[in-house]
């Protein structure tokens, strides 16, 4: 019997198995693939403007930041903060002030913590910088990447074509690929030996984000001393490197602390009981042989939003939330949904589900649905992650509050 | 302001258009063409690709029938390469009225539309996603047709052949003297520099801008314009075109077309050539429709959607005109005729797969105006070298896993399976391309993930190539353009990509100001 | 239950290409496009009348780690051995793919044959020669033949059709594997269902088909997936349950059968839903037989690899949750999607290199981790870990009868 079955592997879902396994919970992460790390630059986004502190304070209620309030967040943060320390992994940041970091088609987003290899970029200090590509790496371009941060900075930003030793692979690598050959010694000093002519003079040296996936650290460590010079990571397109970097602590923390992680199946929520007594009492699981029950004493919904099917929008007009079939907060006019723009908020963003305090899904009369059913990230109504740049703030800090909740 | 004189000025750079020109150089007549966009943004590129058996028009255009049959055949000699010999279907299900198939079949016969009844079994083992309780079914000789590969064919021969093409060229004003026209103020809309072109002839094939043309020498052409919305379903659903049996109504076609199957079409009267807008019933209601042939097709990824406008010549202005019931065969209306001022052909209408047919037939009235009588060679020249085949589905994969020079290019657009050396080559031969052209081009971005990631690979390439591009390489614009044809299938699993593109573009790439105006 | 055809699920793909990063057989070499590029993304060239364009897809080791991770139901692992199947059919695949695509009748004669085989397949120059001929790599492991099989063994527990009481009955499905290879540990698994309470038969069954499946001979493949289908289904339907130790046949039995090769019915709806893993029965059905087991503590740290084939029952790893009852054992999991071996793939001469470099992280975490024991549920895994990183490696239900001491 589970004392908590999680629903979901992004990183809400991941951090709140995690989190729960640590408290001594008896934990099952049950996924139907994995989440949207892979597409995330490691970086975590709690609110954009000039104080993150500032834009979760004053967030006000439906939004999640409203129920869980500033103190939650930090509590969150620090945790997985610590976790990542432990394993090599060392975010820089603060709650009070957002980093500004570039981006490889050259523009910049804001986020209050990220990754050192990424916050290194420093854009704020004004020494010369050089951003590099990589021959026939197609997922990165140092032309797009500088030309309109050099004219936003007002300051030239030097480019070079950095060449990838050894015979000219036989299909496109992606950014995992050269992450992994990064992490041959051999293969990098070949490499950094062939770099370092064309980077005579250079200080400060922007790479696509491929240097190494588990032992980044050490990565990163040998091309700057084999290079000489400060060197920053910016994120590529997908599978984008550091956010799989955190993914895969955060997956390994959970299988070390006991979570057993179950990959592949789609879940359908049971519950036992009507009305005032009803309780959820597990989720089934599609495996591949046929429906497996797991029990549960609690279930906790991490399982995200429309991209990752939490929610399914149908052509209805109806979206329904895809393991209990919550009542999910949205429009039914399906021609609302989405702006004329594509860099404009979108209405469907803030669509989900309604919880309380303590991340209980609620009812058309803002009741709690079920005692011992939860939800964080995603899922949840009220925010527009994108555009609030709240993404990775939501996740954590409802991610925190459900466990806390679910938990005793 | 810079001046040339030439015989023949054609105003539109559709497959009309470019159809007349193609025949004028052949006649040895000295062409200019003015395109006011890229080849294809117009009623030609935006169609549903079906190369017409003729079956469609047997009972409601008889003459159209023919004339499709006959030069169905011909354009399979003037261009293989941009047609897929998919075969057609004319299938009768359940709820279609039970007379109608034998109506139909005596209707070909008489139309010399080849059409021949098929065992249904047959039919469902070839197609196995096509509903089987259909009642009747009768092979045809559709095909699929690539417009853009056709356009940029016809381009390259009349520019081999001399004439010249001049795309992003608008016509400001028609050159008059007394009462005649002499030819056309054409202005650059990349530098906006204006250029006087005299020509012994205007031709006007500007399609759903004819009206808009021929307003610039004070004719009044009554042409309805009739929005008609596709879908492109993400697979190919089926291999053979399939058409509805029964009287020719909304959403009754299905088509493979290279990578994708479409779904055709609807029909709404509108004023402007420029409302390309589609509402959420027609897409409901293509979706509704095609459930008869593919039943669940509703589960099925759902690409994009598009409309194209149809320019149809109204002779007796109605209210609210049913579209549809117009004839579609063409009109040419030789204006010193008709109105008085000589030197402006009209031509209005028609479909793709007799564009050939119908520019003939608009040179029989220029080329004696012309002086010139040279006769029609466009049947008989191919477009590009004969011995050519078919295209074929599997040809882009074939070419990337066995290269003729080994190691494999690299891959840009993973959908459609784009090369840089692709992407470099129309760079080159395009003038001023932005990523929009490109993907007319080469079908850039036009795969399931909609440009998310050879939009950004393509931009960098743009960006380095380019004599003046935008800093962004034309990005931003390029996926807004996207987004507007991912919008109105905007649920399910299309909603789905569509965040995933933009949650890339806007966290991962960082672009969040609107795109500057295309 | 209905299953899609797995070429439709190709419309499901976004191109967000998780399943590449996870795929390790594109983790170390450039000849695989990746499973995105191979799956969903060439299906939309294929054409069914038309000769496959493509043929990349042969590297695809067919793990399943792809479909397992990817989130939008694009099930890629079933696309790519579908397309696999389909370049078998249009060229001639050597004798070799024959040979070893059929475990059973190499396992049958094999045993006959065991005190003349087994020495032969220890001589350097006769796996040399059977590289140069076959082209079975020779460094591929080929584990000894067994003189008497387990059906031999156990001929008292054979039978012919399910027993009139079944309540606590369970059928053993045993594989080749076990029974001409690893008749032991068929033995101690029967040993430990049996201390808890179960009764144990070996019902009528033929080799389950995957190697025929992999390596792309559907015809024959569904005509094992058939006969397994009717001999099984009067025990599935008598509510005994099949239970299996290897991985692979288990798979078979639930998934594979339906959806890859388009066997279907109410028949095999039964005995997919029928079939467990040995730690899935144990953890699922015998919860409370175990709570009452002294299990003897075990003071030693153990390297547990799952294998892929596992992960894609979507159950997760039962035999973590069992094994946590040993007092004193300490589980280290290994990081490794993939051993490498694949079923067939990794005996295969010209993927041999492919195989091992998938292998090699765990190899090196095998050596490194100083672990007494070393895990797998499944046999190829087995062997093929073993030879590499020079550790033996058990079944996890051995570790399990030797802390109920039956072992």
């Amino acid at each position: 019997m589970n004392d908590l079955v999680v629903v979901g592997e992004g990183l809400t879902g991941l951090f709140a198995a995690w989190l729960a396994a640590k408290r001594g919970a008896r934990t099952t992460l049950i996924a139907y693939g994995r989440g949207g790390l892979e597409l995330s630059s490691g970086c975590l986004h709690l609110a954009s403007g000039a104080s993150p502190r500032l834009g979760i304070t004053s967030s006000r209620l439906p939004h999640p930041y409203a129920l869980v309030g500033v103190g939650t967040v930090f509590r969150a943060i620090q945790a997985l903060f610590d976790l990542l320390e432990a394993s090599s992994l060392p975010y820089s940041g603060s709650l009070d002030t957002n980093l500004l970091l570039p981006t490889a088609a050259g523009e910049t987003i804001a986020a209050a913590f990220a990754p050192h290899s990424l916050a290194r970029s420093d854009l704020a200090e004004h020494g010369p910088m050089t951003i590099a590509g990589l021959t026939g790496f197609r997922d990165f371009d140092a032309a797009l990447a500088s030309r309109r941060l050099a004219d936003r900075l007002e300051r030239s930003i030097a480019t070079v074509d950095l060449p990838l030793p050894g015979p000219a692979p036989r299909r496109d690598l992606y950014a995992t690929d050269l992450a992994r050959r990064f992490e041959d010694p051999h293969w990098r000093e070949e490499t950094c030996r062939a770099w370092k002519p064309q980077l005579i003079g250079v200080r400060k040296l922007g790479l696509p984000a491929v240097l190494g996936l588990r032992r980044h650290a050490v990565v990163l460590q040998a091309i700057e001393e084999a290079l000489e010079l400060t060197v920053f990571e910016i994120p590529t397109l997908p599978p984008c490197v550091p956010g799989l970097r955190l993914e895969t602590v955060l997956r390994e923390a959970c299988l070390a602390a006991g979570v057993d992680v179950l990959e592949g199946a789609k879940a359908v929520g049971r519950v036992d009981g009507r009305g005032s007594s009803a309780r959820a009492s597990g989720v089934v699981a599609m495996a591949a042989g046929g429906p497996q029950l797991h029990d549960a004493g609690a279930v906790l919904l991490a399982t995200g939003d429309l991209l990752h099917g939490g929610l399914v929008a149908q052509q209805n007009g109806l979206i329904r939330e895809s393991v209990f079939d919550l009542p999910v907060v949205h429009n039914a006019n399906r021609a609302t949904w989405t702006s004329p723009h594509a860099a404009d908020p979108q209405p469907y963003a803030s669509f989900g589900v309604r919880v309380d305090a303590s991340m209980h899904p609620l009812d058309d009369r803002g009741e709690p649905l079920l005692p011992n059913l939860y939800a964080a990230g995603g899922l949840l109504a009220g925010a527009r992650r994108t555009d609030e740049g709240s993404r990775q703030g939501v996740a954590l800090s409802t991610a925190w509050r459900a466990v806390e909740a679910a938990l005793p | 302001m810079p001046a040339l004189s030439t015989q023949l000025l054609v105003i539109g750079g559709g497959a009309t258009g470019l159809g007349i020109a193609w025949d004028a150089c052949l006649r040895g007549i000295k062409v200019v063409l003015v395109e006011q966009s890229d080849v294809g943004q117009g009623t030609s590129g935006r169609y549903h690709g079906l190369l017409h058996s003729g079956g469609r028009y047997v009972l409601s255009d008889p003459p159209s029938a023919t004339d499709c049959a006959r030069e169905n055949e011909v354009l399979r000699r003037l261009a293989p390469t941009t047609i897929e010999n998919t075969g057609g279907l004319f299938v009768a299900a359940p709820a279609d009225p039970a007379d109608f198939p034998d109506r139909w079949v005596a209707a070909c016969q008489q139309t010399g539309v080849a059409a021949e009844e098929v065992n249904l079994a047959a039919v469902l083992r070839r197609e196995p996603l096509l509903n089987p309780s259909l009642a009747r079914a009768f092979q045809v000789r559709d095909a699929s047709l690539d417009s853009f590969d056709l356009l940029h064919l016809l381009c390259t021969s009349i520019r081999a052949h001399g004439g010249q093409v001049w795309l992003r060229h608008k016509v400001n004003r028609l050159l008059m003297q007394a009462g005649a026209v002499v030819g056309a103020e054409v202005v650059n809309l990349a530098s906006g520099e204006s250029t006087h072109v005299g020509a012994h002839l205007v031709v006007n094939a500007a399609g759903p801008w004819a009206k808009t043309v021929a307003a610039l020498a004070g004719v009044d052409l009554p042409i309805a314009l009739g929005r008609g919305t596709m879908v492109a379903m993400a697979s190919r659903l089926v291999n053979t075109v399939v058409n509805r049996c029964k009287p020719p109504s909304d959403g009754d076609i299905l088509v493979p077309i290279g990578t994708v199957s479409i779904l055709g079409t609807t029909d709404e009267h509108v004023e402007s050539p420029d409302d390309l807008t589609i509402a959420a019933w027609e897409v409901d209601l293509l979706l509704a429709e095609a459930e008869v042939l593919v039943p669940g097709i509703a589960a099925h990824r759902a690409l994009r959607a598009w409309s194209g406008i149809r320019p149809l010549y109204r002779p007796a202005p109605a209210a609210g005109a049913e579209t549809r019931e117009l004839p579609r065969a063409h009109t040419i209306l030789d204006h010193g005729v008709t109105h008085g001022i000589p030197g402006l052909v009209s031509v209005i209408g028609g479909k793709l797969t007799t564009f050939r047919l119908m520019a003939e037939q608009v040179m029989q009235v220029v080329a004696p105006r012309l002086g010139v009588a040279a006769p029609c060679r466009t049947a008989d020249t191919p477009l590009e070298p004969t011995g050519r085949p078919y295209h074929r589905l599997p040809h882009r994969l074939g070419h990337l896993e066995h290269p003729h020079d080994p190691p494999a290019p690299q891959v840009i657009c993973e959908c459609e399976l784009v090369t840089r050396p692709d992407l470099e080559v129309a760079l080159g031969a395009i003038e001023a391309p932005d990523l929009d052209d490109l993907r007319r081009d080469l079908r850039l971005g036009m795969g399931p993930c909609q440009a998310a990631f050879c939009g950004y690979r393509a931009a960098g390439i743009t960006l380095r190539t380019l004599d003046a591009p935008p800093m962004d390489g034309g990005l931003a614009a390029f996926l807004q353009e996207r987004w507007r044809g991912l919008r109105p299938l905007a649920w399910g699993h299309t909603l789905r990509q569509l965040e995933f593109s933009r949650r890339i573009a806007a966290e991962l790439l960082g672009l969040t100001d609107a795109p500057e105006a295309p | 239950m209905t299953h899609p055809t797995p070429a439709l699920t190709a419309d499901l793909c976004l191109k967000c290409n998780i399943c590449t990063a996870a795929c390790p057989v594109a983790a170390v070499t450039d000849l695989f496009p990746g499973p995105k590029a191979v799956g969903p993304q060439a299906q939309r060239f294929r054409h069914p009348r038309l000769p496959s364009p493509d043929a990349s897809v042969a590297w695809c080791s067919g793990c399943g780690t792809c479909t397992r991770v990817c989130p939008h139901g694009v099930a890629i692992a079933e696309i790519n051995i579908q397309a696999k199947a389909r370049l078998t059919e249009e060229h001639r695949p050597p004798l070799r793919d024959h040979v070893i695509s059929r475990p059973e009748w190499l396992g049958f004669a094999g045993s006959l044959a065991a005190p003349i085989v087994n020495p032969i397949l220890r001589i350097g120059a006769a796996r040399w020669a059977l590289e140069k001929v076959l082209r079975i790599d020779r460094h591929a492991p080929m584990p000894p033949f067994a003189r008497r099989t387990l059906r031999a063994r156990m001929s008292q527990r054979c039978v012919s059709s399910p027993p009139a009481e079944a309540s606590n009955v369970v059928a053993y499905y045993h594989g080749c594997s076990t029974n001409y290879y690893e008749p032991e540990l068929g033995e101690k698994a029967i040993a430990v269902l049996e201390r808890l309470g179960c009764s144990v038969i070996l019902p009528p069954q033929r080799c389950c088909g995957l190697p025929l499946q992999s390596n792309g001979f559907f015809p024959a493949a569904r005509r094992q997936a058939s006969t397994n289908i009717r001999l099984l289904h009067p025990y599935a339907r008598a509510g005994i349950p099949i239970v299996g130790t290897s991985t692979s046949c288990t798979l078979a039995l639930k998934h594979d059968y339906r959806t890859i090769l388009g066997v279907g019915g109410e028949a095999a709806d039964a005995v997919a839903q029928g079939t467990f893993d040995i730690f899935e029965f144990l953890a699922t059905r015998l919860e409370a037989a175990l709570d009452h087991v002294d299990f003897a503590p075990v003071e030693a740290t153990a390297l547990y690899h799952p294998p892929c084939q596992l992960k894609s029952h979507f159950m997760g790893t039962p035999a973590l949750r069992v094994l946590r009852r040993i007092p004193g054992l300490k589980i280290v999991l290994s990081q490794s999607e993939c051993c490498g071996i694949a079923g067939t793939y990794g005996l295969k001469h010209e993927k041999f290199a492919v195989a091992q470099a998938v292998g090699q992280g765990l190899f090196r975490q095998t050596a490194e981790s100083g672990a007494d024991y070393v895990l797998s549920d499944s046999e190829t895994c087995r062997w093929w870990i073993e030879q590499h990183a020079g550790h033996t490696v058990v079944h996890p239900i051995e570790l399990l009868a030797r802390s109920m001491r039956l072992a």
